[in-house]
């Protein structure tokens, strides 16, 4: 269940090579898993450049900090939105000390863990909804983004109705696997 | 009772139904099927709340490579080449195929320079070498053109495309090696302007003569979607 072709390096050999310290399995890994990265940084900081600043110190740390990556116990993706969330978590803790120091007596904007765990379920339910082979990422897509019903995405598509409901429930029960894979839980 | 399926499950999550009256009276009982569809239940309700997967700009990389001292990591990702969008896939050695097109320039170069000098003072001056339809795919809809244009020593390609579907994403312009191993990403395009890309001299030469628009979701990734919607070949 995943758009990579053949001649493309696995997530698993991605992580391998990273783990070994092979430089092009870097730029793979960035290839992969950036647009994860920016976007949960993104949607968190509300500040382009502060996500491109967060993406970059997610990558740099990552590198250097590989020693601490076990393939054999987690994935790649895992780790960097684990490296992720600990960098955004010191980017809200710098502003809000900052705005301490400024004026104390507004109290910071309080990002809630739950709301940080919603915001990275969704951003990587994204994530690999995009990477779904066709026809279910676009059956997933117009379910899910435009509120398309069954009948109508059948309609667009040319599918018959129960193909249809068939995919999306079936889509669905892969992205929660995928999303424990990535998070650890679903929920 | 047995169980409940998964799929049933995600059915009634999805379509926030209740589930049966035999099926409540497990789920009273049962914490690990209620676990289940609380969870889906959950799922269902991300899923109709996604974001829009965004791209980081190029410089990002290129910062992330300096930081390490990686001397060519930039050109790895920055270097937008991708494989043939085809189903038999063969991949192409980045650092080769971006020497190849290094050479291709310089060889394009010299007889650039050599057809200036013959046709004296027309360095400046842009002559279309060759102008081509782009036509749909089998399924798609829209079409274009593809003007290949030299001027002085370089050469520069100038895209159009009308009719083409509202899109979620961007449109892409790809030059398509005939070999059906390599390509090479010219750029985005806007519909219903002309795109200008530059392209070494001897492009097509080398067998870079498919002019492909494709269809890029927002996904961050760089190579090409396999979803074209027009094309058209570049006579030699």
């Amino acid at each position: 269940m995943s758009t990579t072709d053949a001649g493309d390096p696995s997530a698993a050999d991605i992580a391998k090579g990273f783990a070994d310290g092979r430089e092009e399995s870097l730029a793979e890994a960035y290839r992969r898993w950036s647009g994860l990265v920016y976007t949960l940084a993104l949607r968190s900081v509300n500040d382009r450049g502060d996500a491109e600043e967060i993406t970059q110190q997610v990558f740099v740390s990552a590198w250097r900090g590989r020693a601490g990556f076990d393939p054999e116990t987690g994935t790649l993706g895992s780790w960097l939105v684990g490296v992720a969330r600990h960098r955004i978590a010191d980017h809200h803790a710098a502003r809000t000390r900052h705005r301490r120091n400024v004026e104390a007596v507004i109290p910071a904007a309080a990002v809630s863990s739950g709301d940080e765990d919603r915001l990275v379920d969704r951003v990587v339910l994204a994530d690999e909804l995009d990477r779904l082979d066709d026809p279910r990422r676009t059956i997933l897509k117009l379910a899910f983004y435009e509120d398309q019903t069954y009948s109508q995405i059948a309609e667009q598509l040319d599918l018959p109705l129960g193909t249809v409901k068939s995919h999306v429930r079936r889509g669905l029960l892969y992205l929660r696997t995928r999303l424990k894979e990535v998070t650890g839980d679903a929920s | 009772m047995t169980h409940l399926d998964d799929e049933t499950l995600a059915q009634w999550a999805l379509d926030d139904l209740e589930p049966s009256p035999e099926a409540t009276g497990h789920l009273t009982t049962c914490a690990d099927c209620r676990g289940r569809l609380d969870e889906l239940r959950h799922l269902a309700d991300l899923s109709h709340d996604l974001p829009h997967l965004e791209v980081p700009p190029p410089e990002v990389w290129e910062r992330i490579a300096a930081e390490l001292g990686h001397e060519d990591g930039a050109t790895r990702t920055a270097e937008p080449l991708a494989q043939q969008p085809s189903a038999v896939v063969v991949r192409t050695n980045r650092r080769a195929l971006v020497l190849a097109a290094s050479i291709a320039a310089i060889l394009g170069l010299g007889a650039g320079v050599l057809g200036t000098r013959l046709i004296d003072n027309s360095k400046d001056v842009a002559t279309t070498q060759a102008a081509i339809k782009l036509e749909p795919l089998e399924g798609k809809s829209g079409d274009g053109t593809a003007d290949l244009v030299r001027i002085g020593t370089g050469a520069e390609l100038r895209v159009t495309a009308s009719g083409l579907p509202a899109p979620r994403g961007f449109y892409e312009v790809w030059l398509i090696n005939q070999d059906g191993k390599r390509m090479v990403s010219l750029g985005v395009l806007s519909p219903g302007t002309v795109g200008t890309y530059q392209i070494p001299a001897d492009a097509t030469g080398q067998g870079y003569r498919i002019v492909d628009i494709s269809l890029e979701p927002d996904d961050g990734n760089p190579e090409h979607s396999h979803d074209s919607i027009i094309r058209g070949t570049l006579p030699t």
